[in-house]
């Protein structure tokens, strides 16, 4: 006879020695707060779109002056029109994957429902991140067009720029917007490395063994 | 209302708690992390409850929502993995028919079976609890032919580890 046939009849016919709890002790356990990792994933997603929301409220006074009289204005609140249009629809589609998750679906469909919920956040930060930077490289290109009228207005605005001479101005400017670029999107790469490492390792692997096995 | 559906999900879980308790042994190697997942699987259980419609046994329902706990919304604790403070597992074998090799062999089987990926332990464990390929299938989500492919291939393994 095989051993697992062999373990399966013992399995059945042998008690395993499992601990007992009481009745009480079952009533306790109703009590306690759960720690799944549905749970996380929603309260990081939730603060990854508070965060992306309300970041888009701190644009400093100053280069909001900068960026109109630069004559950005009406092609700004274009942007963040279409910008909040597309976070309600992530919104939606969000809300609309979380409530999918049932813990009663097939361990297959389960895991499906929680990796597409994450993959609507994770591609609602891509979105973000590559319209940052793309709102980035526009601008610039266009203030690099303008850049003795810039000049005028960074002096009047920011008293550190006006110690700066004109000439060296354009490289200092353009550089530190550079750095300040890399540094966002470094940092949020290094965010989702640490966020998918922790959360979401176990699933992926367990996710790709059961895909394995429909092929 | 709330309280009659407190009282029949603990009387439930009372009676069925052998099912979730094999999981958790399965699943974990020392017994803090054993009552943590009990403890999670309970939650989930009774937060699913009131849209248990009594339509299956309570069993069956159970081993769905015990098993996602286990392998998908369970956060293993770094400790987990590290330690190992009790015995892969004890069977009451009565001294009547006791027998050191059958043991033995039992121990290693059973030690064989936890060393699977989880998504592996699961099949076993439903076939180890007698389920049919079909409701292994409906619990996996995958197909009755490809879990019976499975089931095969896993079993091959196992004589290996056992007869190298």
């Amino acid at each position: 006879m095989d051993h697992l046939d062999l373990l399966k009849q013992k399995w059945q016919s042998v008690e395993q020695e499992l601990p007992q709890l009481s009745y009480g002790d079952i009533h306790q356990m109703l009590l306690k707060k759960s720690s799944s990792i549905v749970k996380w994933i929603f309260l990081i997603s939730i603060g990854e779109l508070l965060f992306w929301t309300i970041l888009t409220f701190f644009v400093p006074e100053s280069s909001k002056i900068i960026n109109d009289s630069m004559g950005l204005k009406t092609t700004f609140i274009i942007v963040n029109v279409l910008h909040y249009t597309i976070f309600t629809v992530f919104i939606y589609l969000f809300y609309k994957n979380y409530q999918s998750i049932a813990v009663t679906d097939t361990i297959k469909d389960l895991m499906e429902n929680i990796l597409s919920t994450r993959k609507t956040v994770k591609n609602f930060v891509i979105y973000n991140v590559s319209a940052s930077v793309l709102l980035l490289i526009g601008v610039n290109l266009f203030y690099y067009t303008k850049k003795e009228q810039l000049y005028t207005l960074m002096a009047e605005n920011y008293e550190g720029y006006g110690t700066i001479a004109k000439e060296s101005f354009t490289s200092v400017f353009f550089i530190s917007q550079l750095l300040f670029g890399v540094l966002l999107v470094g940092l949020i790469l290094l965010f989702y490395r640490i966020i998918y490492g922790i959360l979401l390792k176990r699933l992926q692997h367990n996710y790709t063994e059961l895909e394995k096995m429909e092929t | 209302m709330n309280k009659e559906l407190e009282h029949s999900f603990v009387k439930e879980l009372e009676t069925n708690q052998n099912i979730v308790h094999k999981i958790c042994r399965l699943y974990t190697n020392n017994s803090h992390a054993h009552n943590d997942l009990f403890q999670e699987i309970t939650i989930q259980l009774w937060k699913a409850y009131p849209k248990f419609r009594g339509d299956s046994k309570f069993s069956t329902w159970m081993y769905r929502v015990a098993l996602n706990t286990a392998i998908t919304l369970y956060r293993k604790s770094k400790r987990t993995v590290a330690t190992q403070d009790f015995e892969a597992v004890s069977f009451k074998i009565s001294s009547v028919e006791y027998d050191d090799t059958v043991e033995e062999q039992l121990k290693l089987m059973y030690a064989a079976v936890k060393s699977l990926n989880d998504i592996d332990k699961a099949l076993v464990f439903l076939y180890l609890e007698d389920k049919s390929y079909r409701e292994i299938s409906e619990t996996l989500g995958i197909s009755e032919v490809n879990s019976r492919v499975k089931m095969n291939r896993i079993k091959g393994k196992l004589r290996t580890v056992l007869n190298p």
